[in-house]
């Protein structure tokens, strides 16, 4: 029997399911085994940092013991690696915030501005993964956030506040941007898939022919800082193109998702308040993986200095950031472990909805690795010396989950992204300050 | 060669915004020989930088980009490095002034060239209204595009900040898909962009001018007549096969975005239209371009009237003062919380707060009436239940925000006295004295309080703490002289406030106390309740109109000042000066100051 197609199955259901037909979908025939499933990786960051004293768990290695903050991760404990003592020398000094976001998985100083010299100095560590096998996918990684970029430049510390939104750096000086409204990430999932009606891809990559042919007409005429600019337009209407192309050809991935988009799960647009805002993107996290729309994701909870208001959380009355610097007064830290402990709930929410979409014989979670941390430790003190780092999922086997590491005092952070970036199959010598992966991760 | 140092220094000091005397050359050197001298004097010079190379004055100006960074660096605390005898506030004030005043001296020294206009692409609102614009349709087309960040003077039509990423691409196609669809389906709409009769090269020979903001060649017009035809070929009818061509159209650089190289006239036309309106040039700018009479300084300032006067320029006083006052933010990080926000967030008193501070800008720039009224008004522009709210009596208005003679002892008037200002600068659940007295000096006076020194954790001042110890815990704060240095310029000026609540109501008491709205000025300036406060602002109005100026040429430029720009603004708040601070003024002398005109102006200004 002839395999289907995806899309000629969607065509035919219009809805999204776990089915068992999608047995048939695997590669049938003389020689044509089940491919492995791929892993996937994400990234989730908190701003404003951890209440220093709730976080760190008791004991080492396999016995341990979780502290408060992190109690939400108990079902997930054996899937989980929380490391202590990693830090992120490059994110040292500059400003209490912007720096420790923006070199989060960079590793490296962002240049101080108000925007007109707006450089991170590095690649993200998803990039530089998503560079390497982004093309398998439809889309190479998504970027989610719930809030949009914060409004003008902060002269009080002389940054622009573009380096508190985004994590996600494709270059040096290519933030990427964030998509924050859930429904429209649902609409882009499922237009990967299952392209709307209209010019149909191939038609839609004559047009950007065209326009390419403009841009490059266009780019001689420029100065040279002109022409960077004209270079990011070529850079991403090409990558647009590519996208459509593959969407024209039959896939060259070899393993297939078992599940597709339904179209009629679409998540409102404005959701009703943050708690659920922020739910609805872990969803559209977790789908994009069930779906192998993506394979790498990050995401931000807010932009760094946000001082969302968690009075919705029990026991809290006030804004993040104005909590976050607590002065040790006792019960400005008790409301300040409580939004800490309130993110982690969604980290465990999300990893609770990966380990419950199966995928061949294991799950998603089991498949993925899933980062979760924050720039710097305490929000009173602003420095990035022993992250609040945890690492989740079983990254296809090769992660050593079920442990509490404890590093040396000042361990690269990057030595962890050298190691998920192996995982990932994506293995690199170095990264950033890198001095090698980090002890302890890799089975 | 001095010159190129001068265009490329970024100024992050506010020149002429003196907030003390600057130092004499002997006395700053008397400074950096005291304190800098270990790692920047004689034979040492950490990160290049040596001091004892400038001799005198002038001899700064030679790098003026390196000394503008020391500046900040000691302005900021970050020099002299934790471990080193820290500077006092008011050294570093009279340093890095010193420093401002003399770069600032040398840059006016021998006239304004300005940096080309760089590249950029429409933004998130301006595509939208150049959409709106094009096609003749009421539809958001840009909802779906990323957010944009900002740089520069605070903006998010800063070329530096609008970056690309491939989320866009994907966007901008979709979005052209979902006008196109609005507007194939318009019988309006089609008749603003679709000849009577089917003819695609006549509808593009007319649309490509409008959508490229400049005359086009037939060769350009050739390449989408071919898309047409392309499209024709493979079966689309006429109306699927021109929506095509102009999604390409649509797609092109040169309507995404705005370039500056090739025809000057038409190049000022979009400047203008893009400032005041935040959309493209309309026929009448257009021709003006054409017949090459827009560079005329007497044509760009009857334009800037006349665009101002026309409805959308509202657009303008949106983005602008939501930026420049961080008003945007509400609803979006900021939102009070609702068990104290009472009627705060009921329909029409929510968007009546939002849109007040914008809606009585325009109104001032419609009717040309004097800046100052930004600290003290006769009106205010809201509806009846945000009147309401404010404890008025709403005669005469309804539903629609509209202007509104404030009775005696209303407490409003000028931008402290509306909510949106009052709740922006607010936490959640109750009020800050130091987040009021910050927004005052950054978004008025232009003076942005340097960051708190490291390891200094910020102000304690808890959340639902009762008045009475807040300000008593402020006033214990002071008493700290690491603190009080930079509180004792912040939380004065916030006291004043204190009879709004965190969403702008007035009260004359807090949890049972009476509110002590007075304050004590670093120098020495007593005053008692926002109304005195408004007066000591209004003494600094010179101030407070040179910030707005800078903010709003920065807008204009869609990019940060350089320190050339900084003597544009000066020359610019000298005529709004001369004439009463009038609103019109302020535009029509930011549209014919040399930097907006740049290039048209580039040959007369040199000697």
């Amino acid at each position: 029997m002839k395999p289907l197609s995806r899309r000629t199955l969607l065509r035919g259901s219009g809805a999204a399911l776990a089915l068992p037909w999608l047995e048939a979908m695997a590669a049938t025939g003389p020689g044509a085994k089940r491919a492995k499933a791929p892993v996937r990786m994400a990234a989730l960051y908190m701003p404003n940092g951890i209440h220093p004293g709730m976080w760190t768990p008791a004991g080492v290695g396999r016995e341990f013991t979780l502290a408060p903050t992190l109690t939400p991760l108990e079902p997930f404990k054996k899937s989980l690696i929380v490391a202590t003592n990693l830090w992120n020398q490059g994110s040292k000094g500059g400003d209490g915030h912007y720096v420790k976001l923006s070199g989060f998985l960079t590793c490296t100083t962002v240049t101080k501005t108000l925007g007109v010299d707006i450089n991170c100095n590095g690649i993200s560590m998803d990039q530089v993964a998503a560079q390497r096998v982004g093309q398998l996918t439809p889309f190479p990684s998504i970027e989610l956030g719930v809030s949009p970029v914060t409004t003008g430049v902060d002269r009080n510390v002389g940054y622009t506040r573009v380096y508190g939104s985004h994590i996600a750096w494709s270059g040096h000086t290519n933030p990427l941007a964030r998509e924050i409204n859930p429904q429209s990430v649902y609409e882009r999932l499922l237009r990967a898939t299952k392209p709307a009606a209209g010019n149909g891809p191939r038609n839609d990559a004559q047009l950007l022919d065209l326009v390419l042919d403009d841009a490059r007409q266009l780019r001689a005429q420029l100065g040279r800082a002109d022409q960077v600019r004209m270079d990011e337009y070529l850079s991403v209407v090409r990558s647009l193109e590519e996208r459509l192309e593959r969407a024209t050809t039959p896939a060259q991935r070899k393993w297939k998702p078992r599940v597709a988009i339904d179209p009629a799960a679409k998540p409102e647009a404005q959701p009703k308040d943050f708690a659920d805002h922020v739910r609805l993107m872990m969803d559209m996290i977790a789908l994009a993986f069930q779906t192998d729309s993506t394979r790498i994701a990050t995401f931000i909870f807010g932009n760094e200095v946000t001082n969302q208001n968690f009075s919705f959380v029990d026991g809290v009355k006030g804004g993040h950031h104005s909590i976050s610097h607590h002065m040790d007064d006792a019960e400005q830290m008790r409301q300040y472990q409580l939004i800490n402990q309130w993110h982690v709930a969604q980290y465990a929410y999300l990893l609770g909805k990966l380990a419950a979409m199966p995928e061949g014989e294991s799950n998603v979670l089991a498949n993925s690795m899933i980062l979760f941390g924050a720039g710097f430790r305490d929000g009173n003190k602003h420095d990035p010396h022993n992250l609040p780092i945890l690492l989740a999922g079983g990254g296809g086997g090769r992660l050593q989950t079920g442990q509490h590491l404890i590093y040396g005092p000042d361990s690269p952070l990057s030595n962890l992204y050298v190691s998920m970036l192996d995982a990932f199959g994506t293995p690199v010598e170095r990264f950033a300050d890198s001095t090698g992966p980090a002890r302890g991760v890799l089975v | 060669m001095l010159r190129i140092l001068f265009l490329l220094a970024p100024v992050l000091l506010a020149p002429a915004v003196w907030a003390a005397d600057p130092f004499t050359f002997a006395e700053a050197q008397g400074l950096l020989r005291t304190h800098c001298a270990k790692c920047h004097g004689g034979k040492v010079a950490l990160g290049g930088f040596n001091f004892a190379q400038f001799p005198d004055e002038a001899s700064l100006l030679t790098r003026s980009k390196v000394w503008a960074r020391a500046g900040n660096l000691i302005r900021e605390g970050e020099m002299p490095p934790p471990g080193n005898p820290a500077l006092s506030l008011e050294d570093r004030d009279r340093f890095s002034t010193w420093i401002a005043t003399t770069l600032h001296k040398g840059a006016c020294a021998d006239g304004i060239t300005p940096p080309a206009f760089p590249l950029r692409r429409l933004n998130r609102n301006e595509y939208t209204a150049t959409v709106r614009d094009l096609l003749n349709i009421p539809v958001n087309a840009g909802r779906n595009l990323p957010i944009d960040g900002a740089g520069g003077e605070g903006f998010d039509n800063a070329a530096e900040t609008l970056f690309l990423s491939p989320i866009h691409a994907e966007k901008y196609l979709e979005a052209a898909k979902i006008a196109l669809d609005y507007a194939m389906r318009d019988p309006k709409s089609r008749a603003a962009f679709l000849t009577p009769q089917p003819d695609a090269r006549a509808t593009l020979t007319a649309l490509l001018p409008r959508a490229f903001r400049r005359p086009v060649t037939p060769a350009e017009i050739d390449r989408y007549v071919a898309l047409f035809q392309a499209a024709e070929k493979r079966g689309d009818t006429y109306d699927e096969a021109i929506s095509y061509a102009i999604q390409g159209v649509m797609l092109s650089p040169h309507f995404l975005f705005r370039l500056e190289n090739s025809t000057p006239d038409y190049a000022l036309a979009s400047r203008l239209s893009y400032f005041l309106w935040g959309g493209m040039p309309d026929a009448e700018l257009f021709k003006l371009a054409g017949e090459g009479k827009l560079a005329d300084p007497a044509v760009l300032s009857a334009q800037a009237v006349r665009l101002l006067k026309d409805q959308r320029s509202r657009e303008f006083a949106e983005n602008f003062v939501g930026q420049w006052l961080s008003i945007r933010e509400l609803g979006r990080d900021i939102k009070p919380d609702a068990k104290v926000a009472g009627d705060y967030y009921e329909t029409e008193v929510e968007s009546g707060i939002r849109y007040e501070p914008a809606l009585f800008f325009h109104e001032i720039l419609m009717q040309n009436e004097p800046l100052t009224y930004l600290l003290d008004a006769p009106y205010s522009v809201v509806s009846s239940k945000l009147a309401r709210y404010y404890g008025m009596t709403p005669t005469g208005i309804r539903q629609q925000p509209v202007r509104f003679n404030l009775p005696p002892g209303s407490h409003r008037g000028g931008l402290l006295g509306m909510a949106a200002v009052l709740a922006v600068s607010s936490y959640p659940t109750r009020t800050s004295p130091v987040l009021r007295g910050k927004w005052i000096l950054e978004s008025l006076l232009g003076t942005p309080p340097p960051p708190p020194p490291p390891n200094v954790p910020e102000l304690k001042e808890h959340e639902g703490a009762t008045p009475q110890t807040l300000r008593a815990r402020l006033e214990q704060h002071r008493a700290n002289p690491v603190c009080a240095s930079c509180h004792s310029r912040i939380d004065p000026l916030g006291f004043g406030l204190e009879n709004y609540d965190s969403v702008g109501r007035w009260r004359e008491t807090d949890a049972g106390q009476p509110i002590d709205a007075s304050g004590v000025l670093p120098d020495g300036t007593r005053y008692r309740g926002v109304d005195e406060l408004k007066k000591v602002l209004l003494s600094k109005k010179k101030q407070i109109v040179r910030n707005l100026t800078g903010k709003m040429l920065g807008y204009a430029l869609g990019r940060g000042l350089t320190m050339e720009d900084e003597c544009a603004v000066d020359q610019i708040v000298t005529a709004v000066e001369r004439d009463d601070y009038k609103a019109h003024t302020l535009i029509t002398e930011i549209v014919r100051s040399v930097p907006f005109r740049t290039a048209t102006v580039r040959q007369e200004s040199k000697p």
